[in-house]
């Protein structure tokens, strides 16, 4: 009997990896190829993008106190809608026709990790 | 009279068919010099798009190039197989190291069939004079530089020299180089071109007008 639950604890943990399906989203994937164009491989800001041209700085996700003032829901509307939503730049773009909402949420936890924080409440 | 002007019929008619015979021979000839000459290690010539996830995008070796004369304007694209500058400011599928250039040149007699190899592939979802260029259009340039990010990812041509980002294929020169039809079918329908891509989907951001205007500004970029 317990032999069989290990077997199905075991199936549980290995199956979606075994099989390929059901993979979860993979931030930091997704943050290299989306994101670092301009937040920059460590999410500092300073992707190529970044030039003198460039009208605004783009977020350094790694300033723990400004990271702090959002809550998931404001870095969630960001990526979704753009910048215009929370009255920043339009040169962040929308991205909510991109992303599933999976690969949405996969950020948002990913910018926590370069953040180490974890924002205010809401 | 009637016969001269007959014979006068027949005689185009026969140099037409012969004009496009010669096209299509010169385009089998190019599908040759094009298998022969190692493009395929790179490029993909048989549609549809297959990628799936970033990791299929990633494994290409050169952009896609089964519509591609949907894509181009033939006089561009026989220009550059002879001189091959670098059009992507980014080394492909990088975001951080510079192109490096060095792309493999044709000859100008190799060029030609090639051209007319590559020009023969296109697409159905691209519809011939949908977008109407102008000298300016102004709404589009404000979609471009204003209101969407474009201009945060792409060169484009200013009254300076030039301008914009760097993770985009480079714009400046795009009226040459792009169909205007085919940057509004790119934007329109993202999935059939690029199913995965570092550009965002515009599809329900822009109207369809929008992305008219936005297709005819690109379109007046040297
Ligand atoms: C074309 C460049 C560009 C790309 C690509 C981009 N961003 Fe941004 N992002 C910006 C800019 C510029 C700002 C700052 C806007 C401002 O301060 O007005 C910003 C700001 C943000 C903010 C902070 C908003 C705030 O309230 O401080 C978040 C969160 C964010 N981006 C997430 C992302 C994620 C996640 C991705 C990838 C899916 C991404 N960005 C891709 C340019 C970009
Ligand atoms: C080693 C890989 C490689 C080989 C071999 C190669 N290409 Fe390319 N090709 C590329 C890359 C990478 C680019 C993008 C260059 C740029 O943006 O500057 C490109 C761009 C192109 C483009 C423009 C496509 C676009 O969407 O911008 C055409 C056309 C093209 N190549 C044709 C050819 C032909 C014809 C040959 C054979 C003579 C060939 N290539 C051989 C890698 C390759
Ligand atoms: C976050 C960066 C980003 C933004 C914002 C962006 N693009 Fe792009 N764009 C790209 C990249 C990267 C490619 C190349 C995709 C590929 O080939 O994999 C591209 C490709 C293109 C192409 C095809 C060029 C070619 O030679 O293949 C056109 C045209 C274009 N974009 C127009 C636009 C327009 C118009 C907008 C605004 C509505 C826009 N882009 C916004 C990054 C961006």
């Amino acid at each position: 009997m317990s032999r069989f639950f290990l077997m199905g604890l075991l199936m549980l943990i290995l199956g979606p990896t075994a099989t390929g399906v059901a993979q979860a989203a993979d931030g930091e994937k997704l943050f290299q190829f989306y994101c670092a164009q301009c937040h920059g491989t460590e999410g500092k800001g300073d992707g190529p993008n970044v030039t003198g041209d460039f009208p605004v700085d783009p977020r350094n996700f790694t300033e723990t106190a400004e990271m702090n003032k959002l809550s998931d829901a404001d870095i969630r509307n960001v990526i979704i809608d753009g910048g215009p939503i929370a009255d920043k730049s339009p040169m962040m773009p929308p991205w909510g026709k991109t992303l599933n909402d999976d690969e949405v949420e996969a950020l948002v936890q990913h910018l926590r990790q370069l953040c180490n924080c974890t924002g205010k409440a809401g | 009279m009637k016969t001269l002007a007959s014979t006068f019929l027949g005689l185009m008619l026969v140099a037409m068919a012969t004009v496009v015979a010669i096209a299509r021979a010169d385009a089998a000839a190019g599908k040759e010099v094009f298998q022969g000459s190692d493009c395929q290690s790179c490029h993909y010539t048989q549609g549809p798009a297959t990628e799936k996830s970033i990791d299929d995008q990633l494994a290409k070796k050169g952009p896609e190039l089964w519509y591609a004369g949907s894509k181009f304007q033939g006089p561009w694209l026989q220009a550059w197989l002879q001189d091959p500058q670098p059009i992507r400011p980014m080394k492909f599928n990088s975001v951080m190291e510079p192109n490096p250039g060095g792309h493999p040149a044709l000859s100008a007699d190799q060029a030609g069939p090639v051209t007319d190899y590559l020009m023969s592939l296109t697409s159905d979802a691209v519809k011939a004079g949908t977008v109407k260029v102008k000298k300016k259009n102004l709404k589009g340039r404000l979609i471009f530089i204003k209101k969407m990010p474009c201009s945060g990812c792409h060169q484009f041509p200013t009254k300076k020299k030039f301008s914009g980002g760097l993770s985009g294929p480079s714009l400046v020169g795009a009226g040459q180089r792009l169909n205007p039809d085919w940057v509004l079918a790119y934007l329109q329908q993202p999935k059939v071109f690029k199913p995965v891509k570092m550009m965002p989907v515009f599809v329900g951001l822009l109207s369809d007008k929008d992305m008219k205007n936005v297709a005819a500004h690109v379109a007046t970029f040297k």
